[in-house]
């Protein structure tokens, strides 16, 4: 709340008008505020939350009872053990050497159950398993790692996507305003398509797999890294580029020269902010079909295997940190 | 070779700048442009650049009009040393050194900044006539100190082989010791490479030791014209008188918030800003 003072005669300082800092229209815009907070808060059940939040924080001490607790001990009380091991009839794998198992692996010989409805009888079987120890740890693994590459892709086809449509949405550098205008609104329309919603039409248009996942993810970042590739280059400072132009280099030379090792650094942190989101989104995005570690995650819940969600979900938070510290250090050395 | 004939300018607001400036400088020559700000330098500077157009009368090189029609003629014969040098900091000292050719530089070799060893050469022999050493070949810009930067700025403008090379204030932010070897250097690479220089100066005692040739301007006129020798006391106390007088003119233009000094020189607030 600036008031021009330019208008104000020239007067004694003894005249000079007080710094008010609580005045009745701050209350009057406080007190709307306060009232826009209370509809809103009721509207998305803020209100019921802090109650249920409230009862299973006393329902841990003790006191009462709390659903949301129930809900939490469920799946808590069947997601551990966490599943790291597999265990396959070997009569249903083919091409097993059983002289060369695979690492770690061991066959094992168990009972097999199976119940006749005609008859009403059980009948009991000898049969041999292959039990790997870590065989599910590895299998979710891989699909991290596909996860990790969905974002690595997603981030190239973002940077080639925005990076020319980023100088053409920078107005100092766009060849004409109505390039700029089409640049900015295309930047914008992509920015505005949320990946879930891409991911559901691209895995209706290309099949189920990565592919989808890739697509979806590079559209809407790129929304988000042209526009921020653009205000860079319109923030660069102006002494360096007039000295270029003003010799004669002609504008994408001045881009070159004045713009692009100014505005490298911050390039780096946008690319390397919008790979790690694009890894976090992209395990997110298997959910609808989209390929990455989301579709195993899906269907194990789908099938209440909370032990085998649970597996997935330390992988994922193990991956995220560490690329998280990785990216850290990388960001380090290049700023 | 550079000649001002009967220039004046007449800004849009009615400041005359320039009145009347008939100046002739010979091939070689280090001019160096004294007077307070606002007595028109910077405008009789941006003239030779094109940045402004004289109201009134003409500015040739070597016989070819100076205008904004012939940008072409200004961009290959004339550059410019800034105040605020406008250097790119994180690109090496070689590379900023470079960019004095770019213009004239192939456009894809350019882009991956590969440069012919010819004109890497001829920024080598430059940096070292200015005083740099190879160990500050490849360090960004921002790394050097603010007299290396200024030799930086100096091999920059001189290595398209310019006939004129424009200096805005070049030590007006160094101290005494590098603003001697600063300008030492700037004048040894005019002799070097045959280019005239014109150069605004605040400090009359550089002038005096430098100059072949000093201009002194006075509300846009041409107060004194000759060589440093011709320069007696007389003259030298009056040039005092306008500096002080100035200077409370100034005190009561930043009262009133005048805009003429900005109007004078745009430059300045976009350094400013940057």
């Amino acid at each position: 709340m600036s008031t021009s003072t330019n208008h104000l005669p020239k007067r004694d300082w003894r005249e000079w008008q007080v710094y008010q800092a609580v005045t009745p229209k701050t209350i009057f815009v406080l007190l709307i505020a306060f009232m826009l907070l209370a509809w809103s808060g009721h509207n998305t059940e803020m209100d019921k939350a802090a109650v249920e939040t409230g009862k299973a924080v006393l329902s841990a001490v003790g006191i009462g009872d709390s659903d949301v607790l129930n809900g939490v001990s469920k799946f808590g009380s069947q997601a551990f053990p966490i599943q790291f091991s597999t265990r396959t009839e070997l009569t249903r794998l083919e091409g097993v050497d059983l002289q060369n198992l695979p690492w770690l692996s061991y066959v094992e010989e168990g009972v097999s159950r199976e119940y006749d409805v005609d008859t009403d009888t059980w009948t009991e079987e000898k049969v041999e398993y292959l039990v790997e120890p870590i065989g599910y740890l590895n299998k979710v693994l891989w699909m991290m790692w596909e996860t990790i590459e969905m974002g690595f892709w997603g981030t190239v086809i973002s940077i080639m996507i925005s990076l020319p449509l980023g100088i053409l949405a920078a107005k100092n550098y766009s060849p004409h305003p109505i390039v700029y205008q089409i640049a900015r609104s295309w930047l914008s329309f992509h920015r505005a398509m949320p990946e879930l919603i891409v991911a559901l039409f691209l895995v209706l248009i290309y099949g189920f797999g990565p592919i989808a996942g890739v697509l979806a993810l590079a559209i809407h970042t790129s929304g988000v890294l042209g526009k921020f590739f653009a205000d860079e280059i319109e923030n660069a400072p102006k002494g360096p580029q007039m000295a270029l132009s003003s010799a004669g280099a002609n504008s994408l030379k001045v881009l070159r020269y004045a713009v692009f090792p100014h505005v490298l650094p911050a390039w780096i942190a946008y690319v390397q902010y919008i790979f790690e989101r694009n890894i976090r989104t992209a395990t997110v995005l298997g959910i609808v079909g989209a390929g990455g570690i989301g579709m195993e995650l899906k269907g194990r819940w789908d099938l209440f295997d909370y032990d085998h969600v649970a597996t997935i979900l330390l992988i994922i938070f193990i991956s995220v940190v560490v690329l998280e510290i990785f990216s850290q250090k990388l960001r380090n050395k290049t700023l | 070779m550079l000649m001002f004939e009967n220039v004046s300018r007449v800004y849009p607001d009615g400041t005359q700048a320039v009145k009347d400036v008939s100046v002739h400088l010979k091939k070689g020559e280090f001019c160096v442009l004294l007077g307070p700000s606002g007595a028109g330098k910077s405008t009789l500077m941006n003239m030779v650049n094109g940045l402004v157009e004289p109201s009134e009368g003409k500015i040739t090189l070597d016989g070819e009009m100076l205008t904004k029609k012939n940008l072409q003629t200004i961009q290959r014969n004339v550059s410019m040393i800034h105040q605020q040098l406008y250097l790119i900091p994180r690109l090496s000292v070689l590379h900023n050194v470079l960019t004095g050719i770019l213009p004239q530089a192939g456009f894809w070799k350019s882009m991956i900044k590969s440069f012919p060893q010819s004109d890497q050469k001829r920024a080598f022999e430059l940096m070292h006539e200015v005083g740099l050493e190879e160990k500050q070949l490849m360090r960004r810009a921002s790394e050097l100190s603010g007299g290396q930067q200024q030799r930086v700025a100096i091999a920059r403008a001189f290595m398209a082989s310019p006939k004129v090379v424009l200096a805005d204030e070049p030590v007006a932010s160094l101290d005494p010791a590098m603003s001697r070897s600063v300008l030492n250097s700037l004048k040894k690479a005019a002799q070097i490479h045959g280019a005239t220089v014109l150069c605004t100066l605040h400090q009359m005692d550089y002038a005096l030791e430098f100059a072949d040739r000093i201009v002194a301007l006075r509300n846009g006129e041409v107060f004194f014209d000759g060589h440093p020798s011709d320069m007696d006391e007389e003259v030298q106390r009056k040039l005092y008188e306008i500096e002080r007088e100035n200077l409370s003119k100034q005190q009561d233009a930043t009262d009133s918030d005048n805009t003429e000094t900005a109007v004078i020189n745009p430059e300045q607030k976009i350094g400013a800003v940057a």
